[in-house]
């Protein structure tokens, strides 16, 4: 009512406020300091006022900007700029059922804002955050499109149950995959590793949790965002290069002229045999004429070379990647709206692979009157993916690219492809590409919706209810012709899938604030379950080409049908207590009930403490200019993992084992009525600095004991199933975890900074109930990592005829006995050992294991007026590979047909006699191939991850085109990789084994985002 | 109103508490599988378990495929292919195994989980409430003929011969009364795996009838596995007596149904597997692999073999030379493609092996002018104008071991026909490996399995000592 009365004194101010961009603010409040006098700022950010008189202060405050007071000193025109408020900003954090401030948490988590994720040309978010949080583990194995990647939070906690983390969406923990998300819509994640963090999630937290805050409306006015960004993208290198035609040629003359040798033939004969024998394997001629090889093997110079195709060049091409985002945010003081629509689509980089995806976000929340608040969460999508199969069958265009020898056309000479390469018999990749489908389509709902009831200042109440609906749809088509189809005329199998999981929570929170101390103290109930169905059903003897659905063929396949469903109960508490900011206090609990363990283990609780001791702020800490902030922190928790499927306790017979036209059901399962989660016990010691106003760092020290690990315990093939799931065993992930940021420069104009962060972790098996399990390349014993590589130690060829040889290891436990066998003999390349050129006569040994000693990422940030520059390396160092897939090009003369590395054209010949790689024999039956350290790579790397490069157009230029602001920008991903790895990308699956998947991408886009 | 909300909101609260903590709400079973204690709680359930019994028995990683064609790639007369193949067998073919091969791993695991299904239904039958004693009979009988099969081709497989050491080391014997699963299984002696097939089978053949559906074990198919068990022991009077059971009645197969295919159940067939392309891999089975044409058509002949048949018989008409096809070898039309790639039968036991088998135990038993006939029964079939035999003796026994190549080759016997008899083996012709050792020569080995390493490494009870000899 005083705003209107005006002092006869009164003095007339006006200005403007603008933000540190120079940009207008409109609807800034100002306020004589001590009166209710005031005005608000208009669109320009101008506004005029009466105040008492010259000597008045006046004050300015906007949401989310530093209020300011200013003393008007008897000018006229009073201009301010608002600065961020960094420091709000930055302080709230989203935890686990709540928020916090950054002071008073106890646990160990991250935050990774939107700035990292927004604009960068990956499909889903968890690509982003590689390399941006010590701890976090993001691992990427394939460059389909769209395909998710693998993310551990502290090493592996797990030996078969899932080992991902948790994903809690708004709240609402995820069932499906986060590729449907879009990064765009996220304002932040936070990753919250240790147990005082993570613990509330009880039975699901053993892993992690990440929590994805997606962007809400504000008050004020409406923004309108549009951005565009075009990108191309290829394969991440070149890959070791693979044998030409001719190569291959002279080099299967070479493999069938030892075969004979070794078969006791004369030169001659031999000769002549493998004249005879070579268009047969290679199943080409690729020259000109008939006998294009001399007597020794060798192309006749000046022979034509008609056919050399560089079957890399037919699968790989360049990517186009778009994405749009066209983002509407606003709201009052009652109501806030936050909506978005994007589109991504990405072509791929290899034949037959694209992906696109149609995202909707409307989040809005309203006040309903002064006690209720209510909003509601939805996400909307819709993708669709072409993935070729990964492996090692016929039909994967990855594979082929490496196997298919060089001699065979993809086209025969009227154009038409070309069907009989020796390595993959009818399985032209290029003419399947054009002829199969493999076509995926996912609808994803996730919605949730809450209500607000502050009941009174100290207690409030939430209760919110989610729904997570995936609908899947897949079809496969195999053409009648060629590849999987062929012996079957053809055959398409659809699938459709449901699976919808709902959420109810219910959370009473009850606050008190005293002078020096702070108690807040969480009651809550949780009931979730998902059910899970499926429909398939497929059909053959297609007539008409082309046609791929089920109506088009006329013999149909046996269909499928199940539903499967679990449920859970919980019951959660949590304490906070805060005393003078100096000392920070938490504890919480949970039980969870779980409709997926045995009868006699169907509820677990899981607890946690936390502390925090802000040492700077005590009082006999002398005052440091230098120590700005010193804060200790540790916990202790336990939390469960429950990822093993539905129904794993249960003795069961399955449906489907038919014969004879009579419906059989065969046993599946032994029965683990004990079966239990896995426990989890965690310790963690964290430190936080900042120094000097300009430096922060903060350490952890963390140790997780995970026991009762759910393990399939290999049995012997006695007892049927030959496995059974139980709590097995005992594993602890320890490691430090460090971060560090520095700015170098900070003033108006300029602003540049640079962070590292370090991670190492240290996984060791602790207790097995059975002293050792072989699994593939793989040994899990006690005292050692989940991945180390268990086989035979290559000891390289031997000089004097060519053949393999491998270390004896006869000291090795694999065998009992520690006698020599007979086939050994001393090394002859002078190691000093005993090799034997007999696979199974020597030892298999422990070779390392494939996760890395120590991984993190670099990152810089450079502004200077409106450009920005942004770097960050991911490193990644100590871990091993097993290169099947280079193994696979090096088969020695095993798979005849099949191309060869062009390492293996360094194969033994008594010319040649001290190589690494043994003699080429056709049908070689050496055995040195075979898994042994011979294929084991260091895949240390360190990757330029991404770069991005923006200039922010001057506000008068914005202006002019009517704008609010105008951003360009250019950002590249993968760009440069440091490694001496031999495959395409030493970025493997996190168990360190190749298997043909779609190598990695690189990838630069250019982009412009735009505000109305 | 405030108050009102909040009483609602409280109301909502406890309700979902108590509803959700309901008993029911966390006891889940899934829709696509039941449990163990359902299955034996009806004879209709028990039969379907019978029923995936052979299933399993017919995977192509166990008597679909596997075992047949391996146990002729393991003899001299056919060989697999070296191109075009996709490399199937190619290390079976050179007879150069590791033990953590998939064609000594699935033939294996298989096995046991056959002979687990099996463990399951004849110790769980005589419980079932609404069987009369004829299903149990039935069930039981038929769970024993598929036990003890599989177990004797498991031995055959994975241990030396018979001939050779009866107390030799053998294969694991499950029974199903095992109180921990997790003790592990030690290799039993052969001659006591020997005992507990003959247990079964002779249990089998009091247990059960004659069956006109050839797709099951019946009494004559138990009786034909007790004569093949005799057979392996040298025990020639019993396996006569127990070929004649099988065979007694039988219609041996004309020659044109010879030429049919052996893709379909015929007059003289005593257990076939009955294939359904429906639910099987047409890719993975018998004609794919033989037939010239459609699958993977990649078995051929050995010259020196073909050369064993007569003009005038009409089994040589099994070989063919194409050269659009196969320049250099013999192409193989004995198992052909019932109307599509794949789809066929697989006639595992039949009355002329039953025939084979008496001829060669009246030679052994010195009986030779039954011998002679039996001999003669298969051998005028195919050439209706050829001359009884009229030897003795070794040059008896000799001429019904060919007799058995010529007549039962591709159809898995060759193999555990030179173990049993301890013949040297020999592989010559225009075979692309050729090997020749005898019974004393070290690389016998070769003629026996590894055991899988999987099974050393999850079994208690096995080291890496425990390994054949020679692995």
């Amino acid at each position: 009512m005083g705003v209107n009365y005006t002092y006869a004194q009164s003095v007339k101010v006006e200005g403007h406020v603008n933000d540190e961009n120079g940009l207008p603010l409109p609807g800034v409040t100002i306020v004589v300091e001590g009166t209710s006098q005031g005005s608000i700022t208009d669109f320009d950010g101008y506004y005029e006022m009466s105040i008492p008189n010259g000597e008045a202060k006046l004050v300015f405050s906007y949401v989310g900007m530093q209020t300011l007071t200013v003393a008007v000193n008897s000018r006229s025109v009073v201009d301010v700029v608002l600065r961020e408020n960094v420091e709000a900003l930055e302080s709230v954090m989203v935890v686990a059922y709540g928020t916090t401030t950054k002071e008073a948490y106890t646990g160990a988590a991250a935050v990774i804002d939107s700035d990292i994720i927004e604009d960068r040309p990956v499909s889903s978010m968890e690509k982003a955050l590689q390399g941006t949080t010590p701890g976090l583990m993001v691992s990427s194995a394939s460059g389909q499109p769209g395909a998710g990647s693998t993310i551990r939070i502290r090493g592996i906690g797990s030996l078969s149950a899932g080992s991902a983390p948790l994903f809690v969406l708004d709240g609402i923990p995820m069932s499906g995959s986060i590729s449907d998300i879009n990064p765009n819509d996220i304002d932040s994640v936070t990753v919250l590793k240790d147990a005082a963090a993570s613990s509330l999630y009880g039975s699901r937290a053993a892993n992690g949790v990440i929590l994805i805050t997606t962007k809400q409306g504000k008050t004020g006015t409406t923004k309108i965002s549009l951005s565009g960004q075009l990108g191309v993208s290829e394969r991440i290198s070149k890959g070791y290069d693979l044998m030409n035609s001719t190569q291959f040629y002279e080099h299967s003359w070479m493999g069938l002229y030892n075969e004979a040798l070794l078969r006791g033939e004369t030169v001659n004969e031999a000769q002549v045999y493998a004249q005879n024998q070579v268009k047969a394997i290679v199943g080409y001629n690729p020259f000109g004429v008939d006998n294009p090889l001399d007597n020794n093997g060798k192309l006749i110079p000046g022979t034509q070379v008609l056919t050399n195709t560089n079957w890399r060049d037919e699968i790989y091409k360049n990517g186009i990647i778009q994405t749009y985002n066209l983002n509407v945010s606003g709201g009052s003081d009652l109501t806030k709206v936050f909506m978005s629509l994007g589109y991504f689509n990405d072509s791929g980089t290899t034949i037959g692979s694209d992906f696109s995806r149609v995202t909707n976000k409307i989040n809005v929340s309203h006040k309903i009157n002064d006690f209720l608040n209510a909003g509601i969460n939805s996400h909307l999508s819709y993708s669709k993916t072409n993935a070729p199969p990964a492996g090692t069958g016929g039909a994967n265009p990855v594979r082929s690219a490496e196997v298919i020898n060089a001699a065979s056309p993809v086209y025969d000479g009227a154009g038409n492809y070309e069907w009989g390469n020796t390595a993959i018999f009818d399985f032209n990749p290029v003419g399947l590409a054009a002829l199969d489908k493999y076509i995926y389509k996912t609808k994803r709902a996730v919605v949730n919706a809450y209500l607000d009831v502050d009941i009174s200042p100290s207690f409030k109440f939430r209760t919110s209810g989610g729904i997570d609906n995936s609908l899947d749809d897949g079809l496969n088509y195999y053409n009648p012709d060629h590849g999987n189809g062929a012996g079957v005329n053809g055959r398409s199998s659809a699938s459709r899938s449901d699976n919808l999981a709902w959420n109810i929570s219910n959370i009473l929170t009850y606050s008190r604030k005293g002078d020096l101390s702070y108690l807040e103290v969480l009651a809550g109930q949780e009931a979730l379950g998902a059910d899970y169905s499926v429909l398939s059903a497929g059909v053959t003897e297609f007539s008409i080409p082309g046609k791929p659905d089920l109506v088009w063929g006329s013999k149909p396949e046996q269909p499928g049908s199940l539903t499967s469903s679990w449920t859970m109960v919980s019951y959660l508490t949590q304490v906070k207590y805060d005393y003078d900011n100096r000392l920070y206090l938490s504890s919480s609990a949970r039980v969870d009930g779980s409709s997926r363990f045995g009868a006699n283990n169907k509820y677990g609780l899981f607890y946690s403490f936390g502390a925090g001791w802000n040492i700077s702020k005590e009082r006999w800490m002398p005052e440091l200019s230098w120590l700005n902030n010193a804060k200790l922190r540790a916990s202790y928790g336990t939390s469960g993992n429950n990822s093993i499927g539905n129904y794993a306790s249960l003795p069961l017979y399955g449906s489907g084992a038919n014969y004879g036209g009579y419906p059989g059901i065969t046993p599946i399962q032994l029965e683990n009525a004990d079966l239990s989660w896995e426990k989890i016990q965690s310790y963690n010691l964290g430190l936080e600095l900042r120094l000097f106003s300009k430096f922060d760092a903060t350490f952890e020290f963390y140790s997780r004991n995970s026991d009762g690990l759910l393990f399939s315990r290999p049995l012997s093939a006695g007892t049927g199933i030959g496995s059974i799931l139980t709590n097995l065993a005992e594993m602890e992930n320890s490691g430090i975890e460090a971060s560090f940021k520095y700015n170098l420069i900070n003033n108006d104009n300029f602003y540049s900074s640079i962070g590292l962060n370090i991670s190492t972790n240290t996984n060791k098996i602790l207790n097995l109930t059975t002293d050792q399990i072989v699994s593939g390349t793989k040994l899990l014993e006690e005292g050692s990592s989940i991945y180390q590589f268990y086989m035979r130690e290559w000891a390289g060829v031997n000089p004097n005829n060519g053949e393999p040889m491998w270390f004896v290891n006869a000291d090795s436990d694999d065998r009992e006995e520690n006698t020599l066998p007979a086939s050994a003999f001393e090394d002859p390349l002078g190691s000093g050992k005993q090799v034997t050129s007999n696979y199974t006569d020597a030892e298999r040994k422990r070779l390392g294991t494939s996760l890395p000693k120590v991984f993190g990422g670099l990152n810089y940030d450079l502004s200077y007026k409106n450009f920005a520059l942004n770097f960050y390396f991911y490193y990644s160092l100590g871990g091993n590979v097993y290169n099947n897939d280079y193994a696979a090009n090096m088969h020695d003369g095993v798979q005849t047909g099949s191309n060869l590395a062009l390492d293996a054209a360094k194969a033994w010949t008594p010319n040649n006699r001290y190589t690494d790689v043994p003699r080429y024999v056709i049908n070689n039956q050496d055995q040195s191939n075979q898994m042994s350290s011979r294929f084991i790579e260091d895949a240390s790397f360190v990757r330029l991850k991404n770069i991005n490069f923006s200039y922010q157009f001057p506000q008068k230029l914005c202006k002019t085109m009517k704008l609010n602001s105008l951003k360009a920008f250019v950002s590249a991903e993968n760009i440069l990789t440091f490694t001496s790895f031999k495959g395409f990308d030493p970025e493997v699956a996190i168990n360190g084994t190749t298997n043909n998947y779609i190598p990695g991408v690189k990838t630069v886009t250019m982009g412009l985002k735009l505000e109305l | 109103m405030k108050t009102k909300v909040i009483t609602l909101i409280k109301a909502a609260f406890l309700l979902l508490i108590f509803t959700g903590c309901g008993h029911d709400f966390l006891e889940e079973e899934p829709t696509d599988a039941i449990s163990e204690d359902e299955v034996f709680e009806s004879y209709v359930t028990a039969k379907a378990a019978l029923i995936g019994t052979y299933d399993q028995l017919s995977s192509f990683s166990f008597g679909g495929l596997y075992n047949p064609i391996m146990a002729d790639i393991m003899g001299e007369d056919v060989m697999v292919n070296s191109v075009n193949n996709w490399n199937w067998w190619i290390e079976v073919y050179q007879m150069n195994l590791l033990p953590n091969y998939v064609y000594i791993n699935n033939p294996w695991w298989n096995g046991y989980k056959l002979i687990y299904d099996t463990n399951k239904i004849i110790n769980n039958s005589v419980y079932i409430p609404d069987a009369t004693s004829d299903e149990i009979n039935d069930l039981v009988g038929q769970a024993r003929v598929l036990r003890a099969y599989t177990m004797l081709k498991l031995a055959q497989m994975y241990s030396s011969a018979y001939a050779k050491d009866p107390q030799t080391p053998s294969i694991l014997l499950p029974t199903g009364d095992e109180e921990d699963i997790y003790t592990g299984f030690k290799r039993e002696r052969l001659s006591d795996v020997y005992d507990y097939i003959e247990g079964d089978l002779t249990a089998a053949a009091n247990q059960l009838k004659e069956n006109d559906d050839k797709g099951f074990f019946d009494r004559r198919a138990a009786n034909a596995l007790l004569a093949r068990l005799y057979l392996d022991k040298g025990e020639w009077a019993l396996a006569r007596d127990h070929a004649k059971l099988a065979y007694e009645g039988l219609t041996l197969m004309d020659v044109n149904e010879m030429y049919s295919g052996f893709s379909t159940r015929n007059s003289e067939t005593i257990y076939t597997i009955a294939y359904t392309q429906e639910d099987n891999n047409t890719y993975l089975t018998l004609p794919s692999f033989y037939w010239p044409v459609g699958g993977y058509s990649s078995m051929r002949a050995n010259k020196d073999f073909v050369a064993e048949f007569s003009t005038a018989d009409y089994r040589k008409g099994f070989f063919l030379k194409i050269d659009d096809i196969d320049p250099d070898r013999f192409l193989i039309v004995k198992f052909g493609h019932n109307n599509s790639v794949g789809n066929a039968e697989r006639i595992c036991i039949r009355a002329s092996e039953m025939l084979l088998i008496e001829a060669e135990c009246e030679a052994e038993l010195e009986n030779y002018t039954q011998a002679q006939d039996a001999l003669y029964k298969i051998q005028r079939r195919s050439n209706p104008g050829v001359i009884k035999s009229t030897a003795t003796g070794q040059e008896l026994i000799d001429q019904v071991l060919l007799e058995r190549r010529k007549e039962l080759f591709g159809e898995g016997f060759r193999w555990q026909d030179i173990k049993r008899r301890q013949l040297p083996f020999h592989r010559d012709g225009d075979h692309w490996v050729k090997l020749s050792f005898g019974p004393q020569d070290a690389d016998y080995y070769k003629m026996t399995f590894p055991i899988p390493q999987s099974e050393i490494d999850a079994n208690d009870m096995l080291e890496n000592s425990d390994q054949n000899v020679g692995y």
